[in-house]
């Protein structure tokens, strides 16, 4: 039976968006608290969202710690992959376990750690103690996305650019960087994403002047059920799935454009589309 | 005396307690088409790759044209290879994959264009430049591969077991392409295989690799009529190895384990007593006619009763037991006609057809 299985999976996405059918309609609703279903429709909180300064503030804090978080996270993960993918040295199994080491632990118990520890070096409270805190919870993710996108590349390539003239720095910028762009941008997707999403160590750590999105609308939701909230997860939602979309329309768009070649009749192969997702979950499944 | 153009002495590679080559040493002419011939392991590869300079040598030397390499990087030894994966550069265009050389040699672009453009044509590949690696086949890749690894003049071709992923047609097909060009281009070739008819057809000369050594270098001809080790023997070709000792060095006489008394067309170095082994091709085996009329106890013949039938076509393989071992007999066409499993035959082989291999052959002695 070809039916059952498409039932089945139609019954499971329902069951994912189940949340989005509550929340997007709240996110217009009038009433002055969470209410489901709503008792009438505006656009007065998404106008509070992003006039109100202690809504904007926050997000403009996470954007900050997040673009961090992630140009820190590439600084290290980069050259920390390139070694232990490639060279055998001693403590090459500790480093990598080191490396992947923060996704195990719970994150209330490195919040912990973390708040006293910051605390001693004054960077409680301040964008770069959250920036570092961060980046310690993005360093695995990025680590086993590169890690695993860099087991897959050929060597040979490498090997090939060397004979036909390219210095190691050229090999690296015209050949590997190029090759592995897909795994570096999911890489760096995922430690942004982390890091926007945190919640538990950004509580602990960043103070009013770094209060980070996830932090406000913890609190918020604490305090007061404000409906802001449900704006502000339509918008997150609508940002992810605009980034998940973007590559899908792109190739549509270009494979749309492609004519026949003049010369051999043939039709022009357009610049592949690397699915930024495709790398990736086989990457998690593993 | 000149010197050769590549000179290869003495290579050594070592990993930790594995010896993986222990002392390679060839000369190759420049323009010849030389052939690393041997099975995985053997040390074909690594020495290729000490050669491009991807892995060094624990000892020994490299020149080409009389200029020590070990110091130069590899992007400086003006080296092409192709690769069994042709590793072409996915983000560019076939066109862009070859001039990538040229790019990085700083040839001006409309010059690199026109250069690639006319590799492309040499290849037979002119109007697929705007191509991407990927919407290509292995043929096409190859050929792209090999454009690319030529077209800044490189002073010497490598190429890694180019045809390995190709199927049969394609790989004969290629096999004239990539010595058509490599002749109408007149650049020293070395080629690694484990496919010995490959190094046949394609090569000027093949060195023979086995457990990190060169066990012969030669023709084509030299290494399939006079091997010097059994292991070339039976790596090239299909052969009948038969232990035996000399009996009289100067008649050429020599008594073997199975088939009796051979006598060989010239004398023997060796001793009398001393150990020998003969190789005798299945092809230059003949049937005795019914009035031959050979004593049982001649030399160079046998009686054979067939136990195994292998048509190949064009010729037949006969597998039968002769004085308590196998013997492999090859008739060509009609010849085979009406002998089956169980037939007793009566064979015979002139002298020229048999070689004799030293006991305990020096690897490094060329007939």
């Amino acid at each position: 039976m070809k039916l059952l299985p498409k039932l089945l999976g139609v019954l499971v996405a329902l069951f994912i968006a189940a949340p989005l059918f509550i929340v997007v309609p709240m996110s217009f609703s009038t009433a002055p608290s969470l209410e489901f279903p709503p008792p009438g429709y505006w656009l007065g909180y998404y106008a509070a969202y992003f006039t109100d300064e202690r809504w904007t503030q926050p997000t403009i804090n996470s954007l900050i710690i997040a673009f961090g978080t992630t140009v820190l996270t590439m600084l290290l993960v980069t050259p920390a992959t390139f070694a232990v993918v490639r060279h055998r040295f001693v403590g090459r199994g500790l480093a990598n376990l080191m490396l992947t080491m923060p996704m195990a632990m719970p994150h209330i118990v490195l919040a912990i750690g973390y708040y006293s520890y910051l605390g001693d070096l004054r960077l409680t409270q301040t964008h770069l103690g959250v920036i570092i805190a961060h980046t310690a919870l993005s360093v695995p993710v990025a680590f086993l996305i590169l890690s695993a996108n860099l087991k897959g590349f050929d060597r040979n390539l490498e090997r090939a650019a060397m004979s036909l003239g390219a210095t190691p720095l050229r090999t690296f910028r015209h050949v590997t960087l190029p090759v592995l762009r897909p795994g570096f941008a999911i890489s760096a997707l995922f430690a942004f994403i982390q890091s926007f999403d945190e919640t538990v160590v950004a509580i602990f750590i960043s103070g009013r002047e770094s209060e980070t999105l996830p932090r406000k609308m913890f609190e918020s939701i604490r305090m007061q059920a404000d409906p802001v909230i449900s704006v502000v997860s339509t918008l997150l939602f609508a940002a992810v799935a605009l980034v998940i979309l973007a590559p899908v329309v792109w190739k549509a768009v270009s494979r749309r454009r492609s004519r026949p070649d003049a010369r051999g009749g043939e039709p022009v192969a357009k610049e592949p589309v690397p699915n930024p997702c495709a790398p990736t979950r086989v990457q998690l499944e593993a | 005396m000149r010197d050769p153009y590549l000179q290869v002495s003495g290579l050594t590679k070592s990993y930790g307690s594995v010896q993986a080559l222990g002392g390679v040493s060839l000369d190759v002419e420049k323009g010849e088409f030389v052939t690393f011939l041997g099975p995985s392991g053997s040390g074909k590869t690594t020495t290729l790759m000490i050669i491009a300079g991807f892995e060094n040598a624990t000892s020994g030397s490299v020149r080409v044209g009389g200029r020590a390499l070990s110091n130069t990087p590899p992007h400086a030894r003006n080296i092409g290879i192709v690769f069994q994966n042709y590793a072409l550069f996915p983000h560019k265009t076939a066109l862009q994959n070859i001039m990538f050389p040229l790019d990085m040699r700083g040839v001006p672009v409309r010059e690199a264009e026109r250069k690639a453009r006319a590799m492309l044509d040499l290849v037979g590949l002119s109007g697929y430049g705007d191509r991407w690696p990927k919407d290509m086949s292995g043929g096409q890749q190859q050929r792209i591969a090999l454009a690319r690894a030529l077209v800044f003049e490189p002073s010497l071709l490598l190429l890694d077991e180019p045809l390995g992923a190709l199927d049969k047609n394609l790989r004969e097909q290629m096999q004239i392409e990539i010595k058509r060009i490599q002749k109408s281009l007149g650049v020293t070739t070395i080629f690694v295989t484990h496919d010995q008819s490959e190094a046949m057809t394609m090569s000027d000369r093949i060195a023979v690799f086995e457990k990190g050594r060169i066990d012969q270098i030669g023709t084509p001809q030299e290494v399939y009529r006079t091997p010097s080790t059994p292991f070339v023997a039976r790596f090239i070709g299909d052969s009948n190895l038969l232990p035996g000792t000399v009996l009289d060095p100067d008649q050429g006489l020599v008594r073997t384990e199975h088939l009796g008394l051979m006598r060989l067309p010239n004398r023997l170095a060796a001793a009398a007593g001393a150990p020998v082994t003969l190789m005798l091709r299945p092809e230059s085996i003949h049937l005795a006619g019914p009035a031959a009329g050979v004593a049982e106890d001649a030399p160079n013949r046998a009686d054979v009763s067939v136990h195994t039938v292998v048509p190949y076509g064009d010729s037949t393989l006969l597998i039968g037991r002769a004085g308590g071992a196998d013997l492999r007999i090859r008739l060509r066409g009609p010849e085979a006609d009406g002998i089956g499993s169980g037939a007793a035959l009566s064979v015979l082989w002139p002298a020229s057809a048999i070689h004799a291999i030293p006991a305990h052959a020096n690897p490094m002695v060329q007939p």
